[in-house]
């Protein structure tokens, strides 16, 4: 560094600075920090017994029980599915791999809580059309399958959850070494050991993020358990707050419990958060090198038909047959008819796009999910820079402000959004999108955040430096060197953060108003009303919409790649 | 696949702009001359009875651009006071059928008091004559029943402790729905906590919002449930396999429409409850096979509906002011008891 350019510099990097950390700070840290006085204080004063009392309430604390084991199970039945069809498509000769492995990808874009309704329809115990069936077809008294329990919600959260697992490990075990293996065997290692001693601590870094990201989510997942849970009973944290705050005519005390729920939640996730750290530590996982060898595959034989058969029909089971059910129930004149073409009509297809209420809510979802990826794409840009690039004191401020949000479940965001910016500091946003707005952007912070500074690490310093040495501006540098470089990273997080706000739930449930309800909160609403046929009706067009996203974004980030 | 991606993006072009076109169509016609008004109603009616006074109401007051939030009394009571605690109330009217809270928010002094000339003709249990709340729609609910399920149907309330309703009966959430939140003051005041307590013995659950339990009962996950009136008779109409039977002891329950103090919107506020008081609007409420407040218009025959005058003869009894004052006990009890604490 010399001196003469120094200088400048700082001065330029410190105003970006001070706005990135501005930014985390007010969508962030004021919201996350009025939480916990909210939780630990009362009327100014600490009241730790407060605290404790509510979470000695049977009802917080079994709901927190339930959270917990609901993400325990979870993570369990995602991290087993997605491990084995991860080594079934990287590892063995099945055949049709690389459709297999798209299709094993496609439960990603079905949102849970919509499954979960198409699997109350088909596996409610008295009504559901498969217990139906079986019931017939058995001659059973009662129903075989009871999905409205926890380990219903378990097995349908992981349904749409293990490809968050399966991606990882997939990856990994297609980057990975084969030599360390071959070298294993030719040592006289039967497969067994092979794969406890060499391949599963290879890839156990992988298997850990993408459980860890399970974790995370189930732990704080509003959709499957409000639909499977609540009639029953079963409520977890999220269900909890939202309980609390709508039976309490939405007053202080509700939105207190909310508060210590919230912050048990937040130490949860951190508690995950550093277990996956101590657990990464341990060993010496740099051994995935960038080899472009191919490791060798396992040949199943005689399995290699079934177990095709198996990879099939699981996704026919978990997404098509749902799917199927949804856009037949929005068919149907009126919920608890059967499935016959005289039962079947367009009419409330057509209402979805009459009815201002849905209307308004399909809108509603696009344009914030546009406008949220949007900017926090270009504001995590930004803090990424600074936290990678520049190396100003007080960048530690905002390295820990920008991890955060990791750890912030949906709910908890929704909360702090709520004793932020309703009036407090004199801004009031509730019942407006714009509050919608804040808590989309401080929720998917993280994704910018990873993706962005995953970019520019890429590139080179000495790349800024040369330009600078040539005599351009810093600014310069910025538009013709560093942006073009992260363009990919750039791009790659704003559609991780556009698709999944596009179907938000767990967030917009707690803010929305008469006029802001957004496609998740629609869908819900009308299931809570009773209007099943058509809450199945809207999904159905949800559906469409993000698949018509998911596949048009997909080819455009294929022709881009192609262009660089 | 490549040569696809024009298609969807147009797909989805079409579908942004048919939202867009049918957004934009609204804001477009503010009538000539006319002040352009607004209005916003949150109620706790459902789509299929508010929808049609919607568009009766737009029909006749153009330059009114009105809107409404259907959701359950308890929800709607929730927004109002997180709005009211952030000082931006959004709604201008308000018309659910928990008379406890138009009760509460009367002695709170936060409704604005308007007797509409229409007024005159209503008749219902519960009346205030200073005009803090009028009953637009005498609600009657009664046990609705799946009938490919249910054989025998039942006549009264006790029939509902045989044991051949073992695990089928459910009552809607009553911190969700006012008109179970009614019901139940009425049941406990009629029969005591002890049928409540025999309903759980044997097996009834609590459901979610007042609709959901009616869904239920039609796909046959529930055998019966505390059933609003039109909300049942909608569905049959449209082929469910549902039937509704009023016992000896009915729940009426008025449905009061109330304005907010201080809206700017007063008097399209008044424009609504007048049209809803008005002949007409009582007319397409009574069409959507619930009872109107007014004598003067006709029921649905034929449907299973009671008539108003035998109805309210019929009807339990209870103190809406104690109602008032209990609504939290009443409703943190009968969750306790449902669900086994």
């Amino acid at each position: 560094m010399v001196d003469i350019y120094t200088k400048p510099k700082i001065s330029v990097a410190q105003i970006v600075l001070l706005f990135s950390i501005l930014v985390l700070v007010v969508v962030v840290g004021i919201p996350v920090i009025l939480i916990f006085l909210t939780a630990f204080f009362e009327d100014g004063k600490l009241n730790i017994p407060g605290f404790v009392q509510i979470l000695k309430d049977p009802d917080t604390y079994q709901a927190l029980w339930n959270s917990l084991v609901i993400a325990f199970g979870t993570t369990l039945v995602s991290t087993t599915v997605g491990v084995f069809f991860a080594w079934l498509v990287a590892r063995t000769d099945l055949p049709f791999k690389k459709t297999m492995k798209a299709l094993f990808l496609v439960p990603f874009m079905l949102p849970s809580f919509i499954g979960a309704l198409a699997w109350k329809v088909l596996l409610s115990p008295r009504a559901g059309y498969i217990n139906k069936f079986l019931m017939a077809l058995l001659g059973l008294e009662n129903a075989p399958i009871d999905i409205m329990s926890m380990g219903g919600i378990i097995v349908i959260e992981s349904m749409y959850l293990f490809p968050f697992v399966f991606l990882q490990v997939e990856s990994a075990l297609e980057r990975m070494d084969p030599t360390l293996e071959e070298s294993a065997r030719i040592s006289g290692a039967g497969l067994l050991t092979i794969t406890r001693k060499i391949t599963l601590p290879l890839v156990l870094p992988s298997i850990l993020s993408g459980a860890l990201l399970v974790a995370l989510y189930s732990l704080a997942h509003f959709g499957v358990p409000a639909i499977l849970g609540t009639e029953k009973g079963i409520y977890n944290i999220p269900t909890k707050i939202y309980e609390r705050i709508y039976s309490s005519g939405g007053s202080f005390r509700a939105i207190r419990v909310g508060t210590i729920l919230s912050t048990i939640l937040v130490i949860s996730a951190a508690l995950i958060l550093k277990a996956q750290d101590l657990l990464l530590k341990k060993g010496k996982y740099q051994i995935i090198a960038g080899k472009s060898m191919r490791p060798m595959l396992l040949k199943l034989r005689a399995l290699r038909t079934p177990l095709l058969i198996v990879s099939i029909l699981y996704i026919g089971i978990t997404v098509i047959l749902p799917t199927v059910t949804i856009f037949l129930v929005g068919g149907l004149k009126t919920y608890g008819l059967s499935f016959e073409l005289k039962n079947l009509t367009w009419a409330n297809y057509l209402e979805i796009f009459r009815w201002k209420m849905t209307k308004d809510a399909i809108w509603n979802s696009v344009y914030l999910s546009l406008g949220a990826a949007l900017v926090t794409m270009l504001a995590g840009t930004m803090i990424s820079y600074v936290i990678v690039k520049s190396r100003p004191r007080g960048k530690f401020i905002l390295e820990l402000l920008g991890v955060l949000p990791f750890s912030l479940p949906g709910t908890v965001i929704a909360l702090g959004v709520i004793l932020t910016w309703s009036g407090r500091f004199g801004i009031n946003i509730y019942n407006t999108p714009w509050i919608i707005f804040v808590a989309y952007v401080a929720r998917y912070m993280a994704f910018s955040l990873k993706s962005n500074s995953a970019a520019l690490q890429q590139v080179s310093d000495s790349l800024e430096e040369a330009s600078r040495a040539c005599g351009a501006t810093h600014f310069q540098t910025l538009k013709n060197i560093v942006l073009p470089l992260i363009r990919p990273g750039m791009i790659s997080a704003f559609f991780l953060i556009f698709l999944p706000a596009l179907r938000e739930l767990t967030t917009s449930v707690l803010l929305y108003g008469p006029t802001t309800r957004t496609i998740g909160v629609a869908i819900y609403a009308l299931n809570e009303d009773g209007e099943t046929v058509r809450a199945a009706a809207l999904a159905s067009v949800a559906l469409i919409i993000i698949l018509v996203g998911e596949t048009s974004i997909r080819n455009f980030l294929a022709r881009l790649q192609k262009q660089e | 696949m490549k040569k696809q991606v024009p298609l969807w993006v147009a797909i989805l072009m079409a579908i942004t702009s048919m939202l867009y076109a049918g957004g934009s169509k609204e804001s477009a016609a503010p009538a000539q001359g006319e002040k352009k008004e607004k209005l916003m109603v949150y109620t706790s009616m459902k789509e299929v009875l508010i929808g049609e006074l919607r568009d009766a109401f737009v029909k006749k007051h153009p330059n009114i651009s009105f809107d409404y939030y259907s959701a359950g009394a308890g929800k709607i009571m929730a927004k109002i006071a997180a709005e009211r605690q952030s000082k931006q109330l959004v709604c201008d009217v308000i018309w659910t059928s928990e008379i406890p809270d138009f009760i509460a928010m009367k002695k709170e002094g936060i409704l604005e008091p308007y007797i509409s000339p229409e007024a005159k003709n209503v008749v219902s249990p519960v009346s205030d004559p200073e005009g803090y709340f009028t009953a637009a729609r005498l609600g009657t609910l009664g046990i609705t029943y799946n009938t490919s399920k249910v054989k025998n149907p039942p006549k009264t309330w006790q029939d509902l402790l045989k044991p051949e309703w073992k695990g089928g009966f459910a009552i809607a959430n009553p911190a969700l729905s006012g008109t179970a939140m009614v019901s139940i003051g009425l049941i406990v005041n009629t029969f005591g906590w002890d049928y409540i307590e025999k309903l759980k013995a044997n097996g009834a659950r609590m459901g979610q919002g007042s609709g959901q339990v009616v869904d239920d009962t039609a796909s046959g996950d529930l055998l019966g449930c505390i059933g609003v009136d039109y909300i049942t008779i909608d569905k049959i109409k449209k082929g469910a396999p549902l039937a509704i039977v009023f016992p000896p002891e009915m729940l009426v329950i008025p449905s009061p429409v109330a304005i907010f103090k201080g809206t700017p919107n007063l008097q399209a506020a008044k424009k609504f409850v007048d049209f809803l008081l008005s002949k007409e609007g009582q007319t397409i409420i009574a069409n959507s096979y619930t009872l109107p407040s007014r004598p003067d218009v006709p029921i649905v025959k034929d449907v299973g509906l009671v008539e108003a005058k035998d109805a309210v003869a019929r009807a339990m009894k209870v103190d809406y002011n104690k109602l008032m004052a209990e609504k939290q006990a009443v409703i943190d009890k009968f969750q306790q008891i449902m669900q086994g604490k």
